[in-house]
């Protein structure tokens, strides 16, 4: 929790810095270097919180598969679709990372 | 980010990429097509007997979700399956592209499924009554939000659906085009070649397991993926028309 909060408190912190700096250096590269940090931090972020999400999903089929081995097919459907729905929130922010790489200055 | 987008073998000018190979694999379908029902035998071999369990895993799938009516829908899923699977295998050949790594083509499938499903409950049902279903089975005073919000969902399925091939897609493209970056005269092998102490002892075996990583694991997942997201497609597609034609049983 204080890490955290601490965490907080520094980017609340740096903001202003950052902002200020991208107005000394006139904001063209800047905007550039913000766009691919968001491109590489959300995509990270994404990636990272959808193996958790998955992990239980794949996890939780593989526990109902091996307590009924008869209904395998069934589970292993439903867990592909899960799958797919946790997934397509990574490939949301992997296309918005990549419109932000695609940022002209 | 020319690093990305690595140009195909051929490419027509005027033409955009996607759709030229969107005809190869048109091409590829009828042809495939026309050679399979060419000699139509009751016990099938060759290309009729490789189609006909293919078409049967999408009859399968259709009798599973929608039930004794699936099969009507047949054309429309196997032909959306057999076009989204042959686009992301042809992916995986190096100098070719698939043209469901292009956002106007997956939007085009999405798109279709969008309307068809739609059309298919408005038909079942008349137009009145499917929108009413819409609403839910809430109370009077929250009918309008629970609209307002299907609404939504609905429009973010084709949304969803298009979104998740193309990322895949892509975003296998890119992990290869930046695998194959890596190891090549730019990367690895560059520095292996130019002889130096670090690139022979450190180049010359990074090219070699980056070369057995892409063959051993990333061509495998790619071949994986590419099947798993036709499924994907065509399970959604099934469920979103299963929806819309089930509707009328409880009401």
């Amino acid at each position: 929790m204080r890490r955290i909060l601490t965490v907080t408190l520094m980017t609340v912190l740096a903001a202003p810095g950052m902002a200020w700096a991208a107005e000394a250096t006139g904001g063209g590269d800047m905007a550039k270097a913000f766009a691919v940090l968001a491109a590489g931090l959300g995509f990270g972020l994404a990636a990272g919180l959808c193996g958790l999400g998955q992990g239980r999903a794949a996890g939780s089929a593989v526990d109902a598969m091996a307590r009924q081995p008869g209904a395998i097919a069934r589970i292993q459907t439903a867990m592909l679709l899960g799958l797919a729905f946790i997934e397509s929130l990574v490939l949301f922010v992997f296309v918005i990372a990549v419109i932000l790489l695609f940022v002209k200055s | 980010m020319d690093l990305i987008e690595h140009p195909p073998i051929f490419r027509i000018p005027s033409i955009p990429d996607q759709v030229v190979y969107m005809w190869i694999v048109m091409g590829i379908l009828l042809i495939v097509g026309v050679v399979a029902t060419r000699r139509l035998q009751l016990v099938p071999r060759g290309s009729q007997n490789f189609m006909e369990v293919l078409l049967e895993q999408f009859v399968k799938e259709l009798d599973e979700t929608i039930g004794h009516d699936g099969r009507r829908y047949v054309p429309l899923i196997a032909t959306l399956g057999l076009f989204i699977l042959t686009s992301n295998l042809m992916g995986l050949v190096p100098g070719l592209i698939a043209p469901t790594a292009n956002l106007n083509t997956t939007a085009a499938c999405a798109l279709i499924v969008f309307f068809t499903y739609h059309w298919i409950g408005v038909r079942k049902q008349g137009f009145v009554p499917y929108l009413k279903h819409f609403a839910g089975p809430v109370p009077l005073a929250l009918k309008p939000l629970m609209f307002v919000i299907e609404i939504i969902s609905h429009c973010a399925r084709p949304l969803s659906l298009s979104l998740r091939l193309f990322g895949n897609m892509m975003a296998g493209h890119i992990l290869l085009a930046i695998f194959f970056f890596m190891m090549g005269v730019n990367g690895m092998l560059g520095w292996a070649l130019t002889g130096s102490l670090g690139g022979i002892l450190v180049g010359a075996p990074a090219t070699v397991i980056l070369v057995a990583f892409v063959v051993g694991f990333l061509f495998p997942l790619k071949l994986l993926v590419a099947v798993i997201q036709t499924f994907i497609f065509c399970k959604l597609a099934m469920l979103y028309i299963a929806e819309a034609v089930a509707e009328t049983d409880h009401h």
